[in-house]
């Protein structure tokens, strides 16, 4: 019987660590969201898709996989470019393969089929309900950025949406009379803030593109993910596949997009992934983009890390 | 003119007949707090139910109520659901009619039990600022209420338990609503219901009558009158008060939120 559970459970690890971010869907967010389901690179449909071809990277071999011409890098460093180290390069590209399949062979079936049943806006309805659990998530980054007004939005949200919104199915916060944005405040953000720089770049098994800051962001975000503490551990899985299956089934396709539009959608991820966290540490400095130096990480020699 | 004294003289009317407090909720004003074109509205309320029910003995109940809201609706209906937790609390319901009989407490005592509630509303509007209105609404609880009672009987001990088990409600009424300045909505009417709820004992103990037999508690009249008002607040949210009185006065609040 519990090898039974276990190959009923085994689908659901694997989707349940396919992403490891919110994702807000209701409503456009004023701030992009990095999800990414098995590898997956997907942007918030209400923002401006990353440029990839504009990313430069520092790889293992020290060149650019894309480009290969270093009038190219300085040209990109001169337009203020994000990069990541990549060190482990062979590695991270056997988990983005890993990956890639995972999702194509088990979660984007299983994600179709469920959007079948399911109607969509009760995909939403489930999506809004477990962003809304992540709330302490984003309050405490909030607090640790000392940012009082995110701090508040944050609050605001949840008490309107849990109260208001039928504990947290209905974003009535996000309405046209409200309008308190959602926000996607995490860790890796925070540590960006305060100056750590990214470190290098990991593609992890089931857990998708990350970087050594960003690793902690997932350690942190699931203590404080209120799902994390439902016992038993096959619940847990359970209820976190369930909720990877619903927000992949309103993403179906973007993954798609980015790998045919790609040269190398390794190179394509990494890049959006260094883009995509670097705006979100800016965003949350309130300052633009400065620009890096090529090689080097945006926390490693940005200004110091003041706090809203 | 006299088309509208005429109204609100019947309203009153209906208003003053005896009648029962009902659990559930607010009734609300009888217009919908949708908005017009139609849509979706949440709430949470309060509610502090009075009622007499009465099988052999009369008892008075009084049930403390919290519940969420959800409805739909637009310019002339409205259909909404609500789940709540409500406590209870049945007066008299241990007390010993023997001087051999002794108990720890007179009344029957619960926490928490989880209710259900479906409504729908019809709206009328006769005049710009004015309309009447019609509700159905029915409240039916999942768990039991159960409260454990013990003493001594010619000096031996005992202890029991009472289950009420099985309560619901079901409640129509009429309404007439008048819309002042601010978009205030105030409204009035009369309503009618039917309650019960079943008590099962787990032991007999004479003297302590709600023990004696499996019982079915009802409603002691079956009419009352209501009244409140619907205030918009801010950026969508209203404050709704209402009383309602029978046999005794309830009073509820709520706060909405129309999408």
């Amino acid at each position: 019987m519990r090898v039974l559970s276990l190959l009923a459970v085994l689908p659901a690890f694997l989707a349940v660590g396919c992403a490891h971010g919110p994702s807000p869907v209701s409503s456009p967010s004023p701030t992009p969201s990095f999800h990414a389901p098995v590898a997956l690179v997907a942007y918030d449909p209400g923002q401006t898709p990353p440029h990839f071809p504009e990313l430069v990277v520092k790889s293992e071999s020290g060149s650019d996989p894309q480009r290969g011409d270093p009038s190219d890098e300085a040209e990109a460093a001169e337009e203020g470019m994000v990069t990541i180290a990549d060190p482990l390069e062979p590695f991270n590209r056997a988990m983005f393969q890993f990956n890639d399949k995972m999702y194509f062979w088990v979660l984007k079936p299983v994600a179709r089929g469920y959007n079948k049943v399911v109607p969509e806006a009760a995909r939403v309805g489930v999506d809004n309900f477990f962003s809304n659990l992540r709330f302490p998530v984003r309050f405490v980054n909030c607090l640790l950025q000392v940012d009082i007004g995110c701090a508040g939005r944050e609050l605001g949200r949840f008490v309107v949406n849990t109260v208001w919104g039928v504990g947290g199915l209905l974003d009535p916060a996000s309405s046209k009379d409200l309008d308190i944005p959602k926000g996607n405040t995490d860790l890796d953000q925070t540590l960006g803030v305060y100056g750590l720089g990214p470190g290098f770049y990991i593609v992890w098994p089931v857990l998708g593109p990350s970087s050594a800051r960003d690793t902690t962001r997932i350690v942190g975000d699931f203590f404080l993910y209120p799902v994390s503490y439902i016992r038993p551990w096959y619940d847990w899985l359970a209820v976190r596949a369930y909720e990877e299956v619903n927000e992949t089934s309103l993403r179906i396709g973007e993954y798609e997009s980015l790998k045919e539009a790609a040269i190398d959608p390794y190179v394509a991820l990494r890049d959006a992934f260094a883009q995509y966290r670097q705006k979100k540490v800016e965003a949350a400095k309130g300052k633009p983009a400065p620009t890096q130096p090529q090689g080097v990480g945006p926390g490693e020699a940005g200004p110091p890390a003041p706090w809203r | 003119m006299k088309k509208l004294n005429l109204i609100f003289i019947s309203a009153a009317i209906l208003f003053l007949c005896k009648g029962s407090a009902a659990a559930g909720g607010l009734w609300g004003p009888p217009q919908s707090v949708s908005r017009e074109a139609g849509g979706l509205h949440t709430g949470i309320g309060y509610g502090y139910d009075q009622d007499k029910y009465k099988n052999d003995t009369e008892h008075v109940i009084r049930q403390n109520q919290v519940y969420s809201h959800l409805g739909y609706g637009a310019r002339t209906w409205e259909i909404y659901g609500r789940l709540g937790v409500s406590e209870l609390k049945i007066s008299d319901a241990f007390r010993s009619s023997q001087s051999s009989t002794t108990t720890s407490k007179n009344d029957f005592k619960d926490q928490w039990s989880l209710f259900g509630t479906l409504g729908a509303k019809g709206f009328y509007p006769f005049h710009k600022n004015f309309g009447m209105g019609a509700f159905v609404q029915g409240t039916y609880f999942f768990s039991d209420f159960s409260d454990q009672v013990s003493g001594t009987q010619n000096g031996a001990p005992f202890s029991a338990e009472l289950k009420v088990k099985n309560f619901w409600d079901v409640n129509f009424g009429l309404g007439f609503q008048a819309t002042i300045p601010n978009d205030i909505k105030m409204y009035l009417g009369p309503y009618l219901y039917y309650s019960e709820a079943k008590t099962s004992p787990s032991a007999k103990i004479s003297g302590i009558e709600s023990t004696a037999r499996d019982m079915t508690l009802k409603n002691k009249a079956i009419g009352g009158g209501f009244a409140g008002v619907d205030v918009p607040i801010a950026k969508g949210f209203h404050l709704n008060v209402e009383g309602k009185y029978s046999e005794m006065f309830s009073v509820g609040a709520a706060i909405t939120f129309s999408y």
